[in-house]
């Protein structure tokens, strides 16, 4: 057990994450907490819920488990396995698991990428039993207040196949997150990539516009994280056009014209 | 070459028509004296455009030759191409001109002179207009560039740099500053006239009180512009930093100093300003242009400045004789004002077919309008509110009626149709279905309000392999509703096949995920005894123990999309098309087991601008009530155009995510329509559709009861992708066959 407990430190967030609310969201994610409610992050990519997370487990001062959910996840993967050691069968616990023992926070990060019946699995801890059955041991894990249960979506994908049971979904707390407002954006990239005011702004506004290209074939604009790691480019010393072709427009998409259109934004507000 | 024997030549090319003797005498007289090599490569090329005009195919004749000064002959083809483009496009005239300025409308394009088209770099510029708005700004050919709030207008060919990199900036900073003029609020209504219904634009309201009114316009537009300018070195730095020189070039050689517009445009681009104390009027100007430039927040600044200046202009001046600035272009004020009331009265009118239910409508603003009494301004505004909340206003169970009014369209049905109607009716309708059936839904459109999007015509453009290239926009494709109808078909249907429906379910069943447990894993949710035992009894015999030892349970989930788009050409009447009908029965009711999605579409129509497709079950909907009804309810119509409706689904896929991506035909005969879309050109615009769909990743398959299939299946499907069935009897037992072995 004390192996457990050297590993669940390392989920520990010892310095305060740099995040900027947006609204109440800190204020919901606390009294339900408090609650012992799960929840649940929507949002696009890269406009903050992981980070939200990461400061909301620094804040309630306990350990944050993570797992990013794919198609081949499988209950296993989640609760625990027995594995052979040297001859004997020893059980080994999974992600979820481990945080429920531990009273940590355990974010599933886009949670509709995993298989439906995976996510059934989280369907008594999100509710108020808050328990934890593991089959293969025949024990029955009841979580302890501390721990709290996460799970964030992509809403734009808009796929029939991702999309979250209605079942599962109205287990949790919902908490909607968006790209910020221009300045809050603006000065979220300033303080995090280390740029001037000026030069986040325009990055701002170049996120903008290819936001605005939801018509024109680009299901999703540039995010935060994109306006980031191009500020941070640009710090190293990478030209701005450089940066924002390297970081915004290859990233986002490999179409010729939208590319070039893009081009053309950047040369636009540089 | 002698005329009698080019035209031999020429009748043996377009046989079997028949032309005008004199018509081909007169357009062959010119060629008579040519070459003869010329004559053979300008020849070549009228069963290209023949068909499409016989007109143009003789005004071909006519220009050809003189074409062939200014190119070669292998350039032929392509300008030929070109010009099927233009009739195609913009008609006979268009292509005429064309054809008159061989060196202009062709040639330097091809060496790569002459101007920027839009046309060249709209691909570039509509996603950069759409990224700054922020929505679409559709890009449009016009004069002069402009704005309607809803578009953009940019001249369709930009000819003013030598370099093509500068007319591309031209084009965008036109687009940059017209977008600027919606975005700073060039159009906005100063606060003191409010925008009312029936009235002009409020700015037009405030250039009528002065003396000329289109003075004080062309000052405004000139006020904003300084404006806007400045707003966009603010907003796009990088792009008025580039156009910068481009600025400076603009109306150098045509400066005007008589007029005062002109000069304060001089003022405004070059910074060349009358001395001072030289005229009032220009100080005065010059001031108003830096107050606006520095201090505006809105056009409140311009129309002060407006206000200002026009008491000292002279009453000769007449602005309008002042080229505006290239990029500035005009102020459309009186469009804008129109967008802004249509895009109401849509709203409005949305409500109205939404709200389903008229009368209640009608009544509500009647209720209110004593409450609002003689309060004559705010009626507008109160009106657009009580449609809009008209829909809460109603009783709750018209909100559920409502709501299920996609779900249960048989009851909306059962309101317009008349009640007579069945199966057989439609079946002996023929050809007057269409025309009736179309006046039926305009008729049924305001009662249900459906969704209109559905019959939104779409455009698709058609392949002509004679001039190996498409007709652009050539077909219009309206998806149309069927008409559900309640007969005994279904039922008797599925008594008939009951048995085999049963079999069928229970194979499709065995298709559907496939479980299976994959042992001696690496890693796996459980473990392995057998291979825990063997691993720990080779050790105990001092040999390698396996760390294979775990179980995995495999998971092979079919991702299948499948439409089945279905003829419904006049050919399939009678059993072909009972069959038909049954083999989908069939085939939904085995579908209704596994997980695969699946639509199901009809197709027919008459010529180029009437393809229909019909909906029968969508690839999101349920297989309800409705859709057995719909499938009861099809029925010959008219002919077989099979490529529009092939790229119709082409597109449908494009939304659809699936692995597998499966379209099954089910056809009676060849492709065939009313015009002369029939022959090769018929079976090579099919395949063309095909070999598109395959690009997209799509898998087409066709089932056929054609005996002649085999002539030209291989060239259209490719020799596997189709199936010929002999005995239509047995179709609705082999379709339901087919389909398992394509999928599993």
């Amino acid at each position: 057990m004390s192996g457990q407990q050297l590993r669940i430190d390392e989920y520990r967030i010892e310095t305060e994450p740099y995040y900027l609310a947006t609204g109440d969201e800190l204020a919901v994610a606390e009294a339900a907490y408090a609650d012992g409610s799960p929840l649940l992050l929507k949002g696009p990519t890269g406009c903050g819920k992981t980070r939200f997370m990461e400061y909301l487990a620094w804040y309630l001062k306990r350990p944050l488990v993570t797992v990013s959910c794919h198609d081949d996840l499988s209950t296993s993967d989640l609760v625990g396995r027995y594995l052979i050691r040297s001859g004997e069968a020893v059980w080994t616990d999974g992600p979820l698991t481990m945080a429920v023992r531990a009273g940590a926070i355990c974010y599933l990060d886009e949670v509709v990428e995993a298989r439906k019946d995976t996510t059934v699995v989280i369907h008594p801890l999100a509710d108020d039993r808050r328990q934890l059955p593991i089959e293969k041991r025949g024990e029955l894990l009841t979580a302890p207040n501390e721990f709290m249960l996460a799970v964030s979506y992509n809403p734009g994908y808009q796929s029939v196949l991702k999309d979250l049971k209605a079942s599962t979904r109205q287990r949790f707390v919902a908490l909607s997150f968006d790209y910020p407002e221009a300045d809050m954006e603006a000065e979220i990239v300033c303080t995090e990539a280390g740029v001037d005011a000026s030069l986040a702004k325009s990055l701002v506004k170049l996120a903008g516009m290819t936001r605005g290209l939801k018509d024109s074939g680009l299901p999703e604009g540039a995010s935060t994280r994109l306006l980031i790691q191009t500020g941070k480019l640009i710090g190293r010393g990478i030209s701005v056009k450089t940066a924002c072709r390297a970081a915004i427009s290859e990233a986002l998409t490999d179409d010729k014209e939208l590319l070039a259109a893009m081009d053309e934004m950047i040369s636009s507000l540089f | 070459m002698e005329l009698e024997v080019l035209k031999e030549r020429f009748f043996e090319i377009v046989a079997p028509s028949i032309p005008n003797e004199w018509d081909v005498e007169e357009a062959l007289g010119p060629l008579a004296s040519d070459e003869a090599e010329y004559v053979d490569d300008i020849f070549s090329q009228i069963p290209a455009i023949w068909p499409v005009s016989h007109s143009l195919c003789f005004a071909y004749l006519h220009a050809a030759g003189p074409a062939l000064c200014c190119l070669d002959t292998d350039e032929l083809s392509l300008w030929v191409h070109s010009l099927l483009d233009r009739y195609e496009t913009g008609g006979l005239r268009a292509a005429q001109h064309f054809m008159e300025n061989v060196e202009q409308q062709f040639a330097c394009y091809r060496r790569g002179e002459g101007g920027l088209r839009l046309v060249d770099v709209r691909g570039r510029l509509q996603p950069y207009v759409n990224g700054l708005a922020g929505r679409e700004l559709t890009l449009i050919t016009a004069d002069m560039p402009s704005t309607d709030g809803e578009s953009l207008f940019l001249p369709g060919e930009i000819g003013v740099f030598s370099e093509q990199d500068s007319n591309f900036l031209l084009y965008k900073l036109m687009a940059s500053f017209q977008w600027a003029c919606l975005d700073g609020g060039t159009f906005e209504a100063p606060a003191h006239l409010p925008l009312k219904k029936k009235q002009a634009h409020p700015l037009d309201c405030f250039f009528s009180e002065f003396d000329s009114p289109a003075n004080a316009r062309c000052l405004f537009h000139f006020f904003e512009t300084a404006r806007i300018l400045q707003y966009l070195r603010e907003e796009l730095p990088g792009l008025m930093r580039q156009a910068a020189p481009l600025l400076d070039q603009l109306m150098q050689d045509e400066a005007d100093s008589s007029s005062l517009l002109s000069r304060l445009q001089d003022g405004l681009l070059h910074n060349h300003w009358l001395d001072e104390g030289t005229s009032v009027v220009d100080d005065t100007a010059r001031q108003l242009v830096a107050t606006v430039v520095e201090s505006a927040k809105d056009n409140s600044g311009s129309l002060d400045a407006v206000r200002e200046l026009m008491p000292l202009v002279d009453v000769h001046e007449n602005f309008e004789n002042t080229k505006p600035l290239v990029f500035q272009g005009k102020l459309r004020l009186q469009e804008m004002r129109n967008l802004g009331l249509r895009a109401k009265m849509d709203k409005e009118l949305r409500m109205m077919q939404s709200a389903h239910l008229p009368p209640v409508l009608q009544q509500t603003p009647k209720e209110q309008q004593p409450a609002n009494g003689g309060q004559q301004q705010g009626q507008d505004a109160a009106m657009i509110i009580d449609i809009e909340t008209a829909l809460e206003q109603l009783p709750p169970f018209m909100h559920s009626q409502m709501n299920l009014e996609s779900a249960l369209p048989e009851e909306k049905n059962s309101q317009t149709t008349e009640p007579g109607q069945s199966a057989t009716t439609e079946n002996t309708v023929n050809a007057n279905e269409g025309s009736g059936g179309q006046v039926f839904a305009k008729e049924g459109q305001g009662g249900r309000g459906g969704e209109p999007e559905h019959f939104e015509p779409i455009v698709y453009d058609e392949w002509d392999f004679r001039r190996k290239g498409f007709r652009k926009n050539w077909c219009v494709v309206r998806e149309k509703e069927v008409t559900p109808v309640k007969n005994t078909f279904m039922e008797k249907t599925l008594t008939q096949y009951r048995g085999h429906i049963r079999r069928l379910r229970h194979q499709f069943e065995r298709l559907q995920t496939s479980e299976r447990f994959v042992r001696r894993q690496r890693e796996g949710s459980d473990i392995d005894f057998d291979a825990v035992v063997e691993s720990m009894s080779d050790m105990q015999a001092g040999r390698h123990g396996s760390d294979r030892l775990f179980i995995r349970l495999a998971r092979e989930q079919r991702d299948i999309a499948v439409y089945f788009l279905v003829d419904m050409s006049n050919s399939t009447a009678g059993w072909v098309g009972q069959s038909i009908k049954e083999a989908l029965v069939l085939i939904c009711e085995a579908m209704e087991v596994l997980n695969d999605r699946y639509g199901i579409y009809g197709f027919s129509g008459m010529r180029r601008l009437r393809c229909e497709v019909f909906p029968v079950k969508r690839m999101d909907e349920r297989y309800s009530q409705t859709v057995r009804e719909r499938i009861s309810a099809i029925g010959p119509r008219e002919y077989t155009r099979m490529a529009p409706a092939i790229r119709h689904m082409t597109s449908l896929f494009s939304t659809v995510e699936a692995k597998v991506r499966l379209l099954i035909v089910l056809s009676d005969g060849k492709p065939e329509d009313y015009d002369d879309y029939k022959g090769d050109y018929a079976i090579e615009d099919t395949r063309h559709a095909l070999l598109e769909a395959k690009a997209q990743g799509i898998h087409p398959f066709c089932i056929t009861i054609d005996r002649q299939a085999h002539e030209y299946m291989d060239h259209m499907y490719g020799e596997v992708n189709y199936i010929f069935i002999d005995k239509i009897k047995q179709l609705p037992a082999r379709m339901s066959e087919i389909y398992r072995s394509l999928t599993s």
